[in-house]
């Protein structure tokens, strides 16, 4: 698990009007050791040679950066291997690094974007910025005149709080409008800044995805609607996670039955048990009561029950199998389906960080051979489900067998 | 006595549900008129039977206080049809 945060991330872009292809790139990874990395590109002009151009920046900068390379040294890689356009003499790709590790510090390495906004309850903070020059000599610099240009990048480092937000964009935001009667020079940094801070007032806990998408919106209309450069905003948001119990599937070691109904009684968040037994051992060392709710069955799932302090109680493998099912073909598959197994998969949905607490017991009645349907090891589909959540939807999960 | 309710619950674990369980759980839709203000329709999240061999085969349910294993729309039928009937003679 990383820091006392979970990093939600969220980016949205629209493209230059005309344009057939993206000319801003933004890329994401979460290395091996838990620090997640993330680049912006902005791609000289526009269009598919913008879009290559900045790729390459950003995958060279993600690339590098999670590999160890320290975020000021691969700037400078980045730097010395960027072509400059021989006319204009400018780079061909502007980009922001960001690097977040497992405790929340952040180190910002920005080279010719618009600055970043770090909101920090609800106003503004601006961290300290050192330069690093990189001086763009070498073999086999195509561009003529450039060698021995300084390029100068902003280097910034700072330690997360809960709730902060970096927001970072390309110039298409700062400078949408620009030429209009309304906006002659852009709609500029303060005029953006505000915009940002305005959002953060008016919705708190507007998640990441939704301020970038309304941050480039935004800068659209000031663009009346036709865009005269890339527009794209990515948005880090270090939010004090959700998280969700799932526990299934009793333990090999029926005397562990009071530590796994005491892991659930103390959890701090949401509870999901799946598992007719799960819930039965779990009802019992409490001693509560689990009631099915047969008002609303659906025909290949096994109805829900309710339970005092679970949030939802389900059978285990049909039900996780299913929703698995539902998480792999994303979002909208989820939000379309009704029964107990989509409401399984909304709750992982809203939820940052899962524990799945699993019960390795195997019920033979399940391996039977006359069953009608092959009945999956309850250990595969909770690894299935734990993948999925992991790499399409970056949730942090763990995973605890009893 | 015909005030008592029988109670019959339907086991929806998941051995039972795949093994016909889920089909049972439509009982309340197949109750003749005459019985359902004297039955009342419940599911259970486990039994519990289908790890205890000696109880027989999913799909489970309870009648009263007896239990049925394999159970089937007609055998649960004719189960609650006898108890019925017992619980009249009584």
């Amino acid at each position: 698990m990383s820091g006392p945060t979970f990093v939600e991330l969220g980016h949205y872009q629209v493209r230059k009007r005309g344009q057939g292809a993206d000319g801003d790139a933004f890329l994401s990874r979460k290395a091996s050791d838990g620090r997640i990395i993330s680049a912006l590109s902005d791609g000289l002009g526009s269009g598919v040679k913008a879009g290559v151009l900045a790729t390459l920046t950003a995958s060279m900068a993600v690339k590098f950066v999670s590999e160890d390379i320290p975020i000021r040294r691969a700037a400078g890689i980045i730097m010395k291997t960027l072509p400059v356009c021989s006319e204009r003499r400018i780079s061909y790709a502007t980009f922001t690094i960001v690097d977040i590790d497992s405790q929340d510090t952040v180190k910002v390495v920005e080279y010719d974007n618009p600055a970043y906004i770090l909101i920090r309850e609800r106003t503004q903070v601006e961290p300290i910025k050192g330069e690093i020059r990189v001086t763009r000599s070498g073999r086999g610099r195509p561009a003529r005149g450039a060698v021995g240009r300084e390029a100068i990048m902003r280097y910034s480092e700072f330690r997360a709080r809960p709730g902060d937000r970096l927001v970072f964009f390309s110039d298409g935001v700062t400078q949408a409008g620009m030429g209009t009667r309304a906006h002659p020079l852009g709609w500029g940094a303060p005029a953006v800044q505000a915009y940002a801070l305005s959002l953060v007032e008016d919705k708190p806990d507007i998640s990441a995805r939704e301020l970038a998408r309304r941050m480039v919106q935004e800068a659209e209309a000031v663009d009346a609607y036709a865009p005269k450069d890339d527009i794209s905003c990515a948005v880090v948001y270090f939010r004090r996670p959700r998280r969700l119990l799932v526990m299934t599937g009793p333990s090999v070691d029926p005397a562990r039955d009071a530590e796994m109904a005491a892991i659930f009684d103390r959890y701090e968040g949401r509870r999901l048990l799946c598992g007719g037994t799960t819930a039965a051992i779990v009802a019992r060392e409490l001693g509560r009561t689990v009631k099915i709710v047969l008002e609303r069955v659906v025909r290949d799932v096994p109805p829900a029950s309710v339970m005092e302090g679970a949030d939802l109680v389900t059978e285990g493998i049909i039900t996780l199998g299913k929703a698995a099912e539902l998480l792999e073909r994303g979002e909208a598959a989820v939000r379309a389906e009704r029964g107990p197994a989509a409401r399984a998969a909304e709750l992982f949905l809203d939820s940052d960080h899962i524990d799945f607490v699993v019960g390795t017991k195997i019920n033979e009645a399940h391996q039977d051979p006359s069953m009608p349907v092959e009945l999956e090891i309850r250990r595969n589909i909770v690894k299935r489900v734990a993948a999925t959540l992991r790499e399409r939807y970056l949730k942090e999960v763990e995973l605890r067998f009893m | 006595m015909d005030g008592e309710i029988l109670k019959v619950i339907i086991c929806s674990g998941t051995a039972c549900f795949v093994m016909g369980g889920s089909e049972l759980l439509l009982l309340e839709d197949e109750l003749p008129a005459a019985w359902r203000a004297r039955v009342a329709v419940e599911a259970a999240p486990c039994l519990g039977s289908c790890k205890d061999r000696s109880c027989g085969r999913a799909p489970f349910a309870k009648v009263g206080d007896e239990g049925l294993a394999g159970a089937t729309m007609p055998a649960l039928l004719a189960l609650i049809g006898r108890k019925l009937g017992e619980t009249n003679g009584a």
